[in-house]
């Protein structure tokens, strides 16, 4: 890796801290945890307020207008405005919402949605805890928040929150699983759940080759970008927002600074869900010549204006048609493509070492690499193909049923005639 | 007082608490956010035990998926708001759950005791010590890597080892689902009217009296149908 | 870490709390409904929907604890311990295929 200018910042301070704290290792230890952990959570907030900015720019001029551009020169000012604006705003509380609870959830919204942060690697060597079950850390962070969404529409006492709560859990609950599914693949070849391991298996270390995930397991990337977008609930699958529809769902009765915690805790997931996409499938903070961050950012800029560019352009799906997507398309195709990856992995192995150890065809890296992708998009397209054909058998049925309905009109309308004669 | 165990008693106090506010609190929502607050306690008891795979898979199923069951079972029985939980048979509750924990401890410091005549040949023979759960360090495929994980991973599909308990928790998983759906289907009238007269028949002919004239139309709930969310 | 930013959010929270205006009101304190008045309990007609979606996603959350390990474990694995593995993957989806058959995964 090329000149690491995180570690360069962050070792001094760290054995800084320790020498100063030498009396109590301990106390080294949670100070320097602490620190990081601030640290991380100014980074993620300061991010939140850059992302509202350039994503209300970047979605206007998307759909042909310019954005706000009153607040400071070019709108600059902008975050700032909005921030005063959460801060000073009267929170007022329904008389019989259920105090502790209604109050509790936006705070753990919050919390979930900034602790997922601590196992993204920024660059070689520099995370927030080393955890080995990183992977399996984020999913689990997903499934925390969704309490906190129970929570926050039942402590409301609104109908409608109530409703608005339980239709995005079962959104939430429902792409968490292709999520798992298409993880697995990556945990295998990585054999390791911890997301530095995923990162190095990525990069030229070790004797790795340099081919990032996306090249293996295209399917498995497109697949977890979808769920990762459904999960923040972007749009297109921000129906629980939309103004015509439940008002504006688990978050109908709060204001004020609950509210900016609910919009944090949103804004901060997906681009928790940008920056896992990079590490786990775009290779992280690996490349060529400039520092590793710097690499992280540009990726993970690249990513989340994808997210942007959906936003502006494509339409909001139906709740039904989210569901028939998510349980009877991608569902089934994950546990496709990962029995197919399973058993190919074994098939075509990559090194001479592991073909002595268990068997298989050797093929090098780039020949497992070639034959991965291969399988995965003969997966995806086949299950394209076969959706595209379900649908087009219910189109003609569909039509069929028109065009007698018509003619059985036509019949009743020339009758009428007839008769009127 | 080590930090580990100012942990454990933190920790403790988070589980027990947490299950005594479950079982005490007035509002069946509230007792079931006291349960995922004991989860989160029982993950901190993995952490401390250096597991922590099993603390994120607490939290993942327990807190991400179960809870979530709960919560949906709790408002799915009306009146919920009605329904202050009452239990008369408490006091009788604590004394068996009292004596059953008492009877924990006692076989948990003996470790292992001795049960005459269940050996082989009539002899006796040790029970209740902790088996090791991993003979990883026995076999000899070469590369299973040294992390725990990796064991045990490798100890779910090894024939030797676990490979028949999880295909076996395969199947009663998909047997759980299969049951559940079965009751909680909703079905449609058509599927109704059959039900009923299916029992009716049933019951017609345990009573031996003549079979009924089949059923009207039933008064299908309307709550099923009426409101499309 | 968690609780380090459960600990600066309660600290945004309080801040918060110190600088808004309080003028609490009777309307503003009324249960939102599309500004109406609201009628009836705040009793929500549950689908059973939401209970098997939750359902079939327990099922799930529990083959992947089972599955995550011996992904971790898969380079060291021999073909018959894959196969394994892929039946038991066979095996829920299995369940799947049957609750879409009995039409349970559709959302009316």
């Amino acid at each position: 890796m090329e000149f690491n200018i995180i570690k360069f910042i962050v070792d001094p301070i760290d054995g800084f801290i320790r020498n100063l704290l030498s009396f109590s290792p301990l106390l080294g230890d949670l100070v320097t945890m602490g620190l990081a952990a601030i640290v991380i959570c100014t980074v993620a907030a300061v991010s939140f307020m850059a992302l509202t900015y350039a994503e209300r720019k970047i979605v206007a001029r998307i759909q042909d207008r310019i954005g706000p551009n009153q607040a400071g020169p070019f709108g600059l000012l902008v975050p700032l405005a909005d921030g005063i604006k959460m801060f000073t705003k009267e929170d007022t509380t329904p008389r019989s919402a259920d105090r502790g609870v209604f109050n509790a959830a936006p705070l753990i919204i919050a919390t979930f949605a900034l602790a997922g942060f601590a196992v993204l690697p920024f660059s070689p060597g520099i995370v927030g805890t080393a955890l080995n079950v990183g992977v399996l850390y984020t999913i689990a962070i997903g499934s925390g928040s969704i309490i906190a969404i129970i929570m926050a529409g039942w402590g409301s006492n609104n109908k409608y929150a109530l409703l608005g709560a339980f239709r995005t859990v079962a959104q939430l609950v429902g792409y968490e699983v292709p999520m798992i599914l298409n993880l697995l693949p990556v945990v295998a070849l990585t054999g390791s759940m911890s997301l530095m391991d995923v990162v190095y298996r990525q990069t030229l270390a070790n004797g790795n080759p340099g081919i990032p995930f996306i090249v293996y397991f295209p399917f498995c990337a497109l697949v977890y970008l979808i769920s990762g977008i459904a999960e923040t609930g972007r749009s297109p699958f921000d129906l629980l927002e939309a103004e015509s529809e439940i008002v504006a769902g688990f978050h109908t009765e709060y204001s004020g600074m609950k509210f900016a915690l609910f919009f944090l805790g949103e804004y901060v997931n997906a681009l928790a869900v940008a920056i896992l996409f990079v590490t786990i499938f775009l290779g992280g903070f690996a490349g060529p010549v400039l520092p590793p961050v710097v690499w992280l950012l540009i990726k993970c800029a690249l990513v989340f204006s994808l997210f942007m560019w959906l936003r502006g352009t494509l339409p909001r799906v139906r709740v039904d048609q989210m569901h028939d997507l998510n349980w009877k398309f991608l569902v089934p195709l994950s546990i496709v493509n990962l029995v197919v990856v399973l058993l190919i992995g074994k098939i075509f192995v990559a090194t001479e070492a592991t073909q002595q150890a268990t068997g298989g065809i050797v093929v090098g890296y780039y020949g497992q690499a070639a034959i991965f992708a291969i399988s995965n998009l003969v997966v995806l397209f086949g299950g394209l193909a076969l959706a595209a054909r379900a649908g087009r058998v219910r189109r003609l049925a569909d039509e069929k049923i028109m065009a007698a309905r018509a003619e059985q009109n036509q019949l009743a309308a020339s009758r009428a005639i007839a008769v009127g004669k | 007082m080590t930090t580990q165990q100012i942990l454990f008693i933190v920790c403790s106090a988070i589980v027990l608490g947490g299950a005594l506010l479950v079982v005490t609190t007035r509002n069946l929502f509230h007792a079931a956010l006291f349960l995922i607050l004991s989860f989160f306690g029982v993950a901190g008891f993995y952490v401390l035990l250096e597991a922590g795979f099993f603390a994120v898979a607490q939290i993942m199923v327990y807190i991400g998926a179960i809870s979530i069951l709960i919560i949906f079972s709790v408002m799915l029985t009306r009146g919920m708001q009605a329904m202050t939980p009452r239990n008369s048979q408490a006091a009788i509750a604590a004394v068996v759950c009292g004596a059953m924990f008492v009877l924990m401890v006692l076989l948990y410091q003996r470790g292992s005791f001795t049960l005459p005549g269940f050996g082989v040949n009539g002899t006796e023979r040790q029970v209740g010590a902790i088996p090791w759960a991993f003979a990883g360090e026995e076999n000899n495929i070469s590369g299973v890597p040294e992390t725990w994980i990796a064991k045990f991973g490798f100890s779910l599909v090894d024939i030797q080892q676990y490979a028949l308990p999880f295909l076996v928790s395969g199947i009663l998983l998909e047997l759980a689902l299969i049951g559940a759906i079965h009751v909680a289907r909703e079905r449609r009238p058509a599927e109704i009217i059959a039900e009923r007269a299916e029992i009716a028949a049933e019951e017609a002919a345990e009573a031996e009296l003549p079979a009924p004239k089949p059923m009207p139309l039933p008064e299908v709930a309307p709550a099923h149908h009426m409101e499309s969310h | 870490m968690l609780v380090t930013a459960g600990l600066l959010m309660g600290v945004t929270l309080l801040a918060a709390s110190l600088l808004r205006p309080k003028k609490p009101s009777a309307t503003k304190a009324d249960t939102y409904e599309c500004g109406i008045e609201t009628v009836g309990d705040t009793w929500v007609q549950f689908r059973v929907q939401y209970y098997i979606f939750a359902l079939v996603f327990v099922l799930f959350s529990v083959e992947a604890v089972l599955l995550f390990p011996i992904a971790v474990a898969y380079n060291a694995l021999p073909l018959y311990a894959v196969l394994i593995t892929v039946l038991f993957i066979i095996i829920l989806l299995e369940a799947i295929v049957f609750a879409w058959r009995k039409g349970v995964l559709e959302w009316n």
